[in-house]
């Protein structure tokens, strides 16, 4: 029967054809659209909480060094699930879950596990434990390293580090102040403080009566798109076997410019501690800047960066018994795709009594 | 089907693919040369914003109107020429860092979840106006019934000194 047909019939039977199928599809198109946007505005409603969302970052590490008493070789870096889950309209659970790998085993921690009640932009409180609100970096980066620029962070931050609480215990208010076009918001906490064993945070108890608190603000200019300018103050009685209790007082601030080109950090953290009973006290600081670049047109996925730390430790500190130190790094960032980069990093570090060392750091780091 | 009458039909369904693309290629995003317009849920407390305020709604950092409205932010997919202006004006960010901005603050605890994101101006005028609190851009020749436009530095979209043109 075909081959009777004439061309005309044939081509006038192919555009019917084209057109069913184009009839044919843009209903399915518009029951997908459909769907789409029920699904959103069920989402913006009160009827699907809990809505736990997760997101993971991880990193795979390399370290050739001439120190003798830094690991070398392929590492593997922390593997972090962090949680976000609205319960209401106005409540939510964050949670954050790390494993470190150990010499014979992983280290899992909970990093982070708090409910937030939001009333408005002006006051929002919590309850639970938090990347402890000093300084940038700490809130800023902490567990993520893709989110960071380098390969390490600095060593007033690093992990297990004690040189301030990276983590706090207690209840946290937070929001906006209103201020015109500064943009300052606020944070105000009331928390166990340190432990014995500096690096933690009471997560099972106050290791004394004495509860610590902390005070932040920080301004972000509507006129100054990117700027960041803050500070926290923190402060504790630290409890020591045998010894009188040491108040410990933190001040920090920084000024960060966060567009990328040029990306700009600087922080400083002072801590003083004041053995009760005595009237010593023993200052010890540390700051780092940072600059970075991500590179214009075809090369928009390359970003150099450099940084500069230093810390100097009071002599005699009844707390803090590492070295000073000086930290010069040098590195490359490449965004491989959106959520995936490799780092490469140069870094020379002078610890005092231990002498001058260099290290190369490679690094490919994600979020998932 | 005879060899002619095949060539002629693929050369029927290849000229209208070129015609398409000429035509395409001929008028410049449509966006891109006109005005947005910011829109707003009708009961939403608020009639005008200044531009630097709007960012900040639209950053996540300011995300509720009042007590009782949070900020719902809507936003067209990657392509979209008014996703373009979005980013180009208001977030000055590329896609990548647009992504990157979202999961820092998730991660921050600044923000629970992204940004809304819709494949069609008609689909974002449906949403404005269903959810309490919305906010999203589109041409103001899209804006339809049901939604209310804010006005940004005092000026609503075809007045002179309106700023997202």
């Amino acid at each position: 029967m075909r081959f009777l047909m004439s061309p005309s019939v044939a081509c006038c039977r192919r555009v019917a054809c084209a057109v069913l199928l184009v009839l044919a599809a843009a209903p399915a198109s518009l029951r997908a659209q459909t769907a789409s946007t029920e699904t959103i505005i069920a989402g913006a409603g009160a009827e699907n909480y809990p809505s736990l969302k997760i997101r993971g970052f991880t990193d795979v590490d390399y370290v050739s060094s001439d120190s003798a008493g830094l690991p070398q070789g392929f590492q593997l870096g922390q593997f972090v699930l962090h949680f976000t889950s609205p319960l209401a309209r106005k409540v939510t659970f964050f949670g954050e879950v790390s494993m470190s790998p150990l010499a014979d085993q992983f280290h899992i921690e909970v990093e982070r596990s708090f409910i937030r009640y939001d009333y408005n932009d002006l006051f929002k409180i919590s309850a639970g434990r938090y990347h402890t609100p000093i300084g940038y970096w700490n809130t800023a980066f902490h567990h993520g390293l893709w989110l960071q620029t380098t390969v390490r962070r600095p060593e007033q931050v690093k992990v297990g580090g004690t040189f301030v609480p990276v983590h706090f215990l207690g209840l946290l208010a937070e929001g906006k102040l209103p201020s015109s076009g500064l943009g300052l918001s606020y944070a105000a906490g009331l928390g166990n403080g340190r432990d014995e064993v500096l690096s933690r945070d009471g997560d099972a108890g106050d290791a004394n009566t004495n509860r610590a608190w902390l005070a932040q603000l920080v301004a972000r200019p509507i006129r100054a798109y990117g700027l960041e300018a803050g500070g926290a103050v923190y402060n504790d009685l630290l409890p020591l076997a045998g010894q009188p209790s040491v108040r410990e007082w933190i001040y920090s601030a920084h000024v960060v410019w966060s567009h990328e080109s040029p990306e700009l950090l600087g922080e400083y953290i002072g801590v003083r501690h004041e053995p009760q009973g005595t009237s010593s006290s023993f200052e010890s600081r540390s700051f780092y800047i940072q600059g970075a670049y991500r590179l214009p047109g075809w090369a928009n996925k390359v970003k150099p960066y450099s940084r500069y730390e230093q810390m100097e430790i009071a002599g005699g500190d009844p707390i803090f018994s590492f070295p000073d130190l000086q930290v010069v790094t040098a590195g490359i960032r490449v965004d491989l795709i959106d959520v995936a980069a490799i780092k490469a990093e140069y870094r020379n570090e002078l610890a005092e009594g231990a002498g001058r060392w260099n290290a190369v750091l490679l690094q490919a780091c994600l979020t998932f | 089907m005879s060899l002619p009458s095949r060539l002629r039909g693929i050369a029927a369904v290849l000229g209208g693919s070129i015609l398409l693309l000429l035509g395409a290629l001929a008028s410049p995003p449509r966006a891109a040369a006109e005005t947005m317009a910011v829109i707003v849920h009708p009961d939403t407390p608020v009639q005008n914003l200044s531009f630097a305020e709007m960012r900040r709604v639209f950053l996540g950092e300011r995300q509720y109107w009042n007590a009782e409205t949070p900020v719902v932010l809507i936003v067209r997919a990657p392509v979209a020429p008014e996703r373009q202006v979005v980013l180009d004006r208001i977030y000055r960010m590329s896609e990548s860092q647009f992504k990157q901005y979202w999961i820092a603050r998730i991660f921050r605890a600044e923000a629970t979840s992204t940004p809304k994101v819709v494949y069609s101006n008609q689909t974002i005028n449906e949403l404005v106006a269903a959810i309490p609190g919305a906010i999203s851009l589109v041409r103001a020749d899209d804006i339809q019934p049901g939604v209310r436009t804010l006005k940004i530095d005092g000026f609503l979209p075809g007045e002179a000194n309106y700023p997202l043109r």
